[in-house]
Order: structure tokens, then C-alpha cells, then sequence
């Protein structure tokens, strides 16, 4: 009788919690996609199924060309926090000592510092008389500030590869961090060029923690709706800022859930791709 | 080839000097200016005070704003850590298959671009009418980092042997006790990691936090709003302060985990 009970007792736990997942993330991603398909009239939204915000999608041509050119911002950006991130993992997995942990704890901190003041004092750097201006014409290398850094995509890349890289950095380092040294020091012994031992072990092993720091920092990147905001000016805005603003000011919520779920496809088809690369490249 | 190395070794050490350097900048200059006052770029080096900070207490709209994210951080710590525990718990003992479909889905708001999720929440409380508020924002919370929680819990739990809980069975302990006396002062760790871990991602939550917001606000969005028309010292005051609050809490984490691994396992 008794362990009857108790077998009741935690399924209706194990149901109840399926419930409480289901209804805090799965219905509400249902939900938005299919809002995704309701018109709006006014301050109201019409709960019929009808395709017009993804025919606006394709025949205006103004939210194909952002998105593209976001998934491009995102890719660049990416690309810098990997050319950027990588050597500094490298560094501190094999050069560091015993520093390692502690400039790895020093990368990480900024990470979880405040979103919203970085963005805002990239402003101060970037800007017209920002930190970068005044050092380069103490310097002497310029006579009047350079006007490229803020208020355009420039700025918007810059300050999100500032503020994603630390996601690069530590999965990378993990993962470069576990190779054993005298791995590398037999390939020395078997008569390996520095470059040879670094293409052909090191780098097969960092691999995967590449790939999933270059994720994070690429879906973030291809999300944000923050930072166009912020340093983006007029030509620096995202697709992000585009479905963001549909649900402030223009208030066209299914419209904005329709690119938001073109958003979503997206992801989820880069996520499941690298997916697949990455078990494919482990057998 | 060792001086080859060597060169490399030193580029690579002066790289990694620049970008702790660039991601220290905008942290560095917001304390640089809770201090120090500057007019059209150029800053008055007679300017130092401290005042800001004692002005702060007078700000009742930031103080509120902080005492709300506070709140929203430990509330959304509790639930999470609850929730993480119980499904890391059952992910850990179940047999069934639905539990690799509950890890997919625990990890789908972690993964998915905020805005996502953000807005998906925003649709929900809509239809189900409920309006938005502080607690709102706790959902959107706990559910972004329970993805986190559940993954630190779990870790901790796969190291465990299934011969501990077993063995206080065996000894007559019933499911509670085995729980309380047995599996809880082993995770004990991880579960205040995963929470501290929580609570440092809850406090600056911005992206989620937008969409869900409703008339009270969290820090993050205070200083969204304030943006606009620029940044009092007391505002970059608070920001210090937050900093300070945050970075002790990153380090705190780091010893513990640091001294937990030093610690023999059983």
C-alpha cells in the first residue's frame, strides 16, 4: 500500500513538473508562432490564420536585406571574437602557468557585468570625442577624430565583439585546456613542425569548444536588439531592433512574431546544424 | 624554434594584455566618472569626489529600481534552484525516454536568441491575461537560467556513486531522510553555486527583462531609461556599487568551486 503511494506520489511530481515546463516554454513558443500568423486592426489582434505578415516579409524588401545583412554583422562579429578569442585561449592553456585561472577569472568577470553600461560607455570610447579619438591625436596619428566608430554598423560590431567575447574564450580554453602536454610533445618527438602539431592535434581538440562558444556569440550577436539601439545610430539598425520595435511604438505584435520566427528558424537550423558537424566530426 | 616559441609566447601575452585591457574600458571609465566630472570630453582633474555616492542615498528611483532586482534575483534563485534540482534529480535516476525531451526543452530559452524567449513570454501572459510585473519577470528569469542550474546540479550528481543513496536505503532511511541526511550536504555546493550563479545573471537580465517589464522596474531597465537623457554621477555611483557587488559574487563562486575541487570525493 505503501509503495503504491509513493509511486503516486512522484509521478503526479514528475507530471506536474512536465506541466510547468510545457506551460512556461513550450506554449508560449507555440504561442508566439502562432501569433506569427494574426493580423492586427487598430489596438486589436485578430486571432485568424492568414499568411500577410510573411507576404510582407518577402515583398517589402527593406526586412530581407536587414536580416541579411544582420546574419553578415553577426558572422563578422563572430569571426572577430574567434580571430581575437582563440590566441588568448591558447595563451592561457598553454603558456599562462600557474596565472591561468586567474586572467581566465578576469575574462569571465565582464561577463556578467552590467549589460547596459558597457554598451553606454562604448559610446564615450567610440564617439566623436571618444577615448580612442584623443589617444590617436595625442599620438599624432590623426589631426581631426575619426568619425567611422560610432553611429554606424562599425560600432554596433566593436561593441558586441567587447561584450561577447569572454563566450569564446572560456569553452575554447576548456577544451584546449584538457590536452595533455606530452600529447603534443611526442608529435614533437615524431618529428612535427610547431605548425603541423598545432593543425593536425591541437586544433582537432579545441574544436568543439570553439564551436560552441561561436554559436553562443553568433545567435546573440544575430538577436541583440540592445546595442543597435544604443550605438547603432539611424544606418546601424538590426533585424533585432526591427522586431523590437514592432512590439513598442509601431504595436504590430503578430507581425513582429512573424520575423521573430523567421529569427527563430534560423537559430534553430544553425543550432541543429553544428549539431550534427560536431558528432559527425567526433566518429 | 624555441625563440620562434618564445616570440609567439610574448605576442600572445600582449594580446591577451590588450583585450582584458578593452573589456576593462567601459568598466574602468564608469568608475573614472562616478569620481570625476568632464565637460565636452575633457575631464577636470580638480574634480574628485565622493559625493555621489553619499547623494545616492536620496535617489529613491534607483534605490527602488535596485531593491526590485534584488528582489526579482533571489526569488528567481529559489525557484530555479528548486526546479533545477528536482529535474536534474529526475534526469539523473528516471529511465524513461521523455527525459531527453525534457533536457531539450529545459535548454531551448538558454539557447535561443533572449528575444525570443522574451517575446514568446510576453504573448503568453497576453492570452492568459495576466498582467505584467515583477513576477512576470521571475518567470522569464527562472526559466532563461534553469537551463544553468539544472546543468551544475546534474554535473554534481554524475559524480556521486549510486551506492551512497542506496547504501542509506538499505540502512532503513526513508526518501526524505535519505535526501536530507544523505544526497543534500553532497550537492550542497553546487546548489549555492547555481544559485549565487543565478542571482549574478538575474541582476543584469536586460533583454528578456524589456519585453516582460511592467510599471515597477529593475536596475538594468533604470539605467535603459535614464540613458536618454544621460548619466547623473549618482547613476555611475550605482553602477560601482553593482559592480563591486557583482564581481565579488563571480569571485565568491570561483573559490568555492576552486576549494570544492581541491576537496577529496568520497
Amino acid at each position: 500500500m505503501n509503495s503504491v503511494l509513493n509511486y503516486f506520489s512522484t509521478s503526479i511530481w514528475t507530471i506536474v513538473s512536465f506541466i510547468l515546463v510545457i506551460f512556461l516554454i513550450l506554449i508560449p513558443l507555440f504561442s508566439f508562432l502562432s501569433y506569427s500568423f494574426f493580423t492586427v486592426d487598430g489596438t486589436d489582434i485578430i486571432h485568424e490564420f492568414s499568411l500577410f505578415n510573411f507576404k510582407e516579409f518577402f515583398i517589402d524588401e527593406i526586412y530581407i536585406r536587414t536580416f541579411v545583412r544582420t546574419i553578415f554583422l553577426a558572422i563578422i562579429v563572430m569571426s572577430c571574437c574567434i580571430m581575437l578569442g582563440y590566441p588568448v585561449a591558447f595563451f592561457l592553456a598553454r603558456y599562462a602557468g600557474r596565472y591561468k585561472y586567474v586572467i581566465l577569472l578576469m575574462l569571465i568577470i565582464p561577463l556578467f557585468m552590467s549589460y547596459i553600461i558597457k554598451i553606454y560607455m562604448m559610446r564615450s570610447i567610440l564617439g566623436y570625442s571618444g577615448l580612442i579619438n584623443k589617444v590617436l591625436a595625442m599620438m599624432g596619428f590623426i589631426e581631426k577624430p575619426l568619425e567611422f566608430f560610432l553611429w554606424n554598423q562599425n560600432s554596433v560590431i566593436i561593441t558586441l565583439v567587447v561584450i561577447l567575447l569572454p563566450l569564446i574564450i572560456i569553452p575554447t580554453f576548456t577544451s584546449l585546456d584538457k590536452i595533455p602536454k606530452n600529447i603534443v610533445e611526442a608529435s614533437f618527438d615524431l618529428g612535427c613542425k610547431p605548425f603541423q602539431a598545432f593543425r593536425y592535434i591541437i586544433f582537432p581538440i579545441s574544436f568543439p569548444g570553439l564551436i560552441v562558444g561561436s554559436i553562443f556569440v553568433f545567435i546573440l550577436a544575430l538577436g541583440d536588439f540592445v546595442t543597435p539601439q544604443l550605438v547603432g545610430g539611424t544606418s546601424g539598425f538590426t533585424y533585432g531592433k526591427i522586431i523590437y520595435s514592432n512590439f513598442g511604438m509601431a504595436f504590430n505584435w503578430p507581425f513582429g512574431a512573424a520575423l521573430a520566427s523567421i529569427l527563430l528558424f534560423v537559430s534553430v537550423i544553425i543550432i541543429l546544424l553544428t549539431n550534427y558537424l560536431t558528432n559527425k566530426l567526433k566518429t | 624554434m624555441t625563440r620562434l616559441e618564445n616570440y609567439t609566447k610574448y605576442l600572445l601575452a600582449g594580446l591577451t594584455g590588450l583585450i582584458v585591457a578593452a573589456l576593462y574600458a567601459p568598466i574602468v571609465l564608469t568608475i573614472f566618472y562616478s569620481f570625476y566630472k568632464s565637460r565636452k570630453g575633457k575631464v577636470d582633474w580638480n574634480s574628485f569626489s565622493y559625493e555621489p555616492y553619499t547623494k545616492l542615498i536620496y535617489e529613491r528611483q534607483i534605490l527602488e529600481s535596485l531593491m526590485n532586482s534584488i528582489y526579482v534575483g533571489v526569488v528567481t534563485v529559489i525557484c530555479s534552484v528548486i526546479i533545477g534540482f528536482y529535474f536534474a534529480n529526475y534526469y539523473h535516476t528516471s529511465k524513461s525516454k521523455m527525459k531527453e525531451f525534457l533536457q531539450f526543452i529545459i535548454f531551448l530559452p538558454f539557447l535561443l536568441p533572449p528575444i525570443i524567449t522574451g517575446l514568446s513570454l510576453l504573448i503568453f501572459f497576453r492570452e492568459i491575461n495576466l498582467p505584467r510585473s515583477l513576477n512576470t519577470v521571475v518567470i522569464g528569469h527562472t526559466i532563461f537560467v534553469l537551463a544553468i542550474v539544472f546543468k551544475i546540479i546534474l554535473n554534481k550528481l554524475e559524480t556521486l556513486k549510486p551506492s551512497l543513496m542506496e547504501s542509506a536505503y538499505d540502512l532503513g532511511a526513508s526518501k526524505w531522510q535519505a535526501f536530507y541526511y544523505v544526497l543534500l550536504p553532497n550537492i550542497k555546493l553546487s546548489l549555492i553555486i547555481a544559485g549565487l550563479l543565478a542571482f549574478t545573471i538575474s541582476l543584469d537580465e536586460t533583454l528578456i527583462t524589456l519585453f516582460l517589464i511592467g510599471n515597477d522596474t529593475t536596475w538594468p531597465i533604470k539605467l535603459w531609461a535614464k540613458m536618454r537623457v544621460g548619466f547623473s554621477k549618482q547613476v555611475n555611483a550605482s553602477v560601482t556599487l553593482i559592480l563591486i557587488l557583482t564581481s565579488l559574487l563571480v569571485l565568491l563562486i570561483a573559490s568555492i568551486i576552486s576549494r570544492s575541487e581541491k576537496k577529496i570525493m568520497y
